[in-house]
């Protein structure tokens, strides 16, 4: 039984087909990337998959359960977390605070969140900013706070819209090494979007190709950088010819 | 017990916000005998009872996020159960009061559900109207009393059964209990579950949403939780004005006055709302009555807080606090 | 034929809450802003209207653009010095900030004017009627009515055959967009509280004819505008068109429904009340209005 798995999903936004009829699945511990050109449709396919927005056919099973049309928190508590492409700065609440709004997912008791929040942070190397407030703080931690947050709801799956966008190289370097420590250590699930290359493709097992809303290549890194059909979608019929 | 312990830990507060704290609550303590006249002491609690409307009012509005206008149908629910219950059934306020919490509630939910499936200003709004609806069926309402109300029979004094008394200064000291009854409670509030989670709502609300908060559950607890803080103090208004119709405590004015009080102190501060009572119920009073006097200055008073209002929410949204709060990062 | 009469009625009034709507629904379909002070806007017009007839002793219709230039210049002050600080804001101080200049012009208005009522005594049409067939109607209404339709479709042409409407419309659904066409959306924003400022202005002149004019009539109407407006959708005109006469309709014949089923509770003074619960069962139930909104 797969672990995640998207039959036939369709997302129709009053003439614009952003998602026609996808369809994959993801098995438990493994690192799956989602590749495509801008427009491509892979942010409206997680929010179809986390519940921002409802499907208008097709399926979503996850852990053998169909979640299809699940709101988003129903989707979180079910074992499914989720980063945004851009974490919204906010101001009223410490970085410490934020990820134990996370960890409150899984428990009543405040201490215990606590303990929780900070031995994450401590996790990602974020420990020293503890009680400063995002908006003071570089994109880089920004996106390792908002990693650290939907880790601390403790899901299995965890879905990441483009991580590394805005990281230099080295900040996303690190951003791998992070995502494969956290692959090992807490035994969870990647799925990411990216269109950093050097973050997908060194480390995705395999790699899912979205252009036009469909799906139009599926398997391992090294194949898909040579697909045609691939190269086609980002750079244009001129450029998969010459090769 | 936990819950206890995080209501009287006030460790997180910095060394100033406590000092000042027990400063005033010795003030308040001694209040009665420092002779003050008999129109300061009814300054004063009208100021404790407005600093707990501002307190149950920053639970939704201020930590919460949403702007509500519509406190004063609460305040209208607390007072009236109170006064019929023991204008019908001859119920002390021990046990009226509780009972009038629960209608508060009740009704809170019933109307929160659809409530909250609006956002912003249609939210704000929808508010104001629940409100007038309410507003006017009590006044056209003969069973409740009407336009005219209900007048509170009067009893021997001092009576603690149905909380009537002569002086003000029992009075005082009992709005006094139930102020520090509200600051241990949102004391806890702030650092419980819901308190953090309402607080992620209101920065992002998607976000919120992805880390499993069921955000519109969430507002509803919030706002039940306001309306029975804003419903005991109009349990309150009841027994000591031993009168309540429908405009003294279910008017659009008062909600406004409510949201207002948080607003200029600080909405979603502790003592945000606190400090916007402080400084807006002398205000109203002593310039009501200084200006009433002149005849031809009728509305100036409001003139200058509207005025204010358009000031602050121009210039400093979050208020006196958020202004104190900006000194204090720019020291350090 | 008594249900048909209040039927008539009730679209007569129904034009001029939609009048007193547009200018509401206009703003809010720029810049997302609800304009609180909506009603003090339509009390100002009222006034300036009542006092120019009075003391310049010219007839109501005659002193009508007075009103229409004032509620402009109104419109125009609000969002030079208040609005535009506001947009900046978050929305706690947006609300806060128009409620706050609704309470300015409201305790001004008392101020200046006292608190009595107020309504046109004299003038060429006051207390003359219309007869046709078995229905009788004041002129100042039915005039009342007329002009509030000239003054939509004038609003409308402005709208959506001039260049400076078409630019208007632009910014409203795009700010980004325009702006990089080179429509500066500070001028349009200020346009559109002209606009607003203008319409209600002229609302405002046409309804002391017949309505009391005293220095809190602005939250009644104000009520009706949101109802109107919720109902036909923020931000579109013809919305508040057609909800506007809804509206007025349901004011007229919700008192025969209490007649009708014999409940001496369900009376008249319930027939502003009814428009409050109307506006929040709508937004709840359609939140789009009936001809869909401006996200």
């Amino acid at each position: 039984m797969a672990f995640l798995e998207v039959t036939d999903l369709v997302k129709d936004f009053g003439g614009v087909v952003a998602n026609n009829r996808v369809s994959f699945q993801i098995n438990e511990g493994e690192i799956i990337g989602l590749i495509g050109p801008n427009g491509a449709g892979k942010t409206t396919l997680f929010n179809c998959i986390v519940g921002f927005h409802k499907p208008d056919s097709g399926k979503v099973i996850f852990k053998g359960k169909e979640i299809t049309g699940f709101k988003p928190f129903m989707t979180n508590r079910e074992g499914i977390g989720r980063t945004f492409q851009l974490t919204k700065v906010t101001t009223g609440m410490t970085v410490l605070e934020n990820v134990m709004v996370g960890a409150f997912c899984r428990t009543d008791d405040r201490h215990l969140a606590k303990i929780e929040a900070a031995a994450i942070l401590g996790f990602m190397g974020l420990d020293s900013v503890k009680t400063y407030h995002l908006n003071e703080l570089p994109i880089a931690a920004q996106k390792k706070i908002g990693l650290a947050r939907a880790i601390a709801t403790q899901p299995e799956l965890l879905m990441l819209d483009e991580v590394a966008s805005g990281l230099n190289p080295k900040e996303t370097e690190e951003m791998v090494d992070l995502l494969k420590k956290i692959r090992k250590e807490k035994e969870i699930t990647l799925f990411l979007i990216e269109h950093v290359m050097e973050v997908v493709m060194p480390i995705s097992q395999r790699v899912i190709v979205l252009d036009g809303g469909v799906k139009i290549a599926e398997g391992l890194p090294k194949d898909i950088v040579k697909s045609e059909r691939v190269i086609k979608a980002y750079l244009g019929e001129k450029y998969a010819k010459g090769l | 017990m936990e819950k206890i312990r995080d209501a009287f830990d006030f460790r997180d507060f910095s060394k100033p916000e406590k000092v000042g704290f027990a400063i005033f609550t010795l003030l308040l303590l001694l209040f009665p005998w420092l002779g003050a006249g008999s129109f300061v002491k009814a300054v004063a609690i009208q100021f404790l009872l407005f600093s707990l409307f501002g307190m149950g009012w920053n639970t939704i509005g201020g930590y919460g996020g949403q702007v509500e206008l519509g406190k004063a149908q609460y305040v209208g629910i607390g007072a009236y159960t109170v006064a019929l219950t023991m204008v019908w059934w001859k119920i002390p306020f021990w046990a009226s009061m509780p009972l009038g919490i629960l209608v508060a509630i009740g009704y809170s939910f019933m109307i929160g559900y659809p409530l909250f499936r609006l956002k912003g200003h249609y939210f704000a709004i929808a508010t104001i109207c629940t409100s007038l609806v309410l507003q006017d069926i009590f006044i056209n309402l003969k069973l409740v009393g009407a336009a005219k109300g209900i007048e509170l029979p009067i009893h021997e004094h001092p009576d603690f059964l149905y909380m009537q008394f002569k002086s003000d200064t029992y009075y005082f000291y009992f709005i006094m209990a139930l102020f520090y009854t509200a600051i241990f409670y949102m004391n806890w509030f702030r650092k419980s579950k819901l308190g953090y989670q309402l607080r992620m709502i209101k920065e992002d609300e998607e976000a919120a949403e992805s880390l499993g908060i069921d955000a519109r559950w969430c507002k509803i607890k919030a706002y039940s939780i306001a309306s029975a803080f804003v419903a005991v103090g109009g349990g309150f208004m009841a027994v000591y004005n031993l009168y309540v119709d429908p405009y003294s405590v279910m008017d659009l004015d008062l909600s406004i006055k409510i949201a207002l009080m948080a607003m200029l102190g600080g909405a979603g501060s502790m003592w945000g709302p606190i400090i916007g009572s402080g400084f807006l119920v002398p205000l109203d009073r002593f310039l009501g009555s200084w200006l009433g006097a002149q005849k031809g200055l009728i509305g100036v008073d409001f003139m200058i807080y509207a005025a204010l209002i358009m000031v602050v929410s121009a210039y400093q949204p979050r208020g006196i606090w958020g202004i104190i709060e900006e000194f204090r990062k720019r020291e350090s | 034929m008594i249900f048909l009469d209040a039927l008539l009625q009730g679209i007569l009034m129904g034009l001029l809450f939609a009048l007193v709507a547009l200018g509401l629904t206009i703003i809010f379909g720029m810049m997302d802003i609800v304009n609180f002070a909506h009603g003090e806007f339509l009390m100002i017009g009222m006034y300036t209207t009542y006092w120019t007839s009075l003391l310049l002793h010219i007839d109501p219709l005659i002193t009508l653009p007075a009103s229409a230039i004032v509620g402009m210049l109104l419109g125009l002050a609000s969002y030079y010095f208040l609005v535009k600080h506001l947009l900046r804001g978050p929305i706690i101080a947006q609300l806060f900030g128009t409620f706050g200049l609704m309470l300015f012009l409201r305790y001004l208005a008392q101020f200046l004017f006292g608190i009595d009522y107020r309504i046109i005594q004299r003038g060429l049409l006051v207390g003359k009627t219309l007869t046709l067939g078995p229905f009788i109607f004041d002129w100042t209404k039915l005039s009342a009515a007329i002009l509030s339709l000239i003054a939509f479709l004038f609003v409308y042409t402005l709208l959506h055959r001039t260049k400076l409407g078409k630019a208007l419309r632009a910014t409203a659904l795009n700010k980004e967009a325009a702006n990089y066409m080179g429509i500066k959306t500070d001028r349009m924003n200020a346009l559109a509280w002209v606009i607003g400022g203008g319409t209600v202005g002229i609302a405002g002149g046409l309804i002391v004819n017949f309505w009391y004019v005293y220095p809190t009539v602005g939250i009644l109407f104000v009520m009706i505008a949101f109802a109107s407006v919720a109902m036909g959708g923020f931000g579109s005109i013809k919305g508040a068109f057609f909800a506007g006469i809804l509206i007025g309709m349901i004011e007229m014949l919700f008192p025969m429904l209490g007649q009708a089923v014999g409940s001496d509770f369900l009376g008249p003074h319930f027939k502003f009340t009814v428009v409050y619960f109307a506006y929040f069962v709508i937004v709840v139930l359609r939140p789009q209005g009936l001809f869909g909104w401006k996200k």
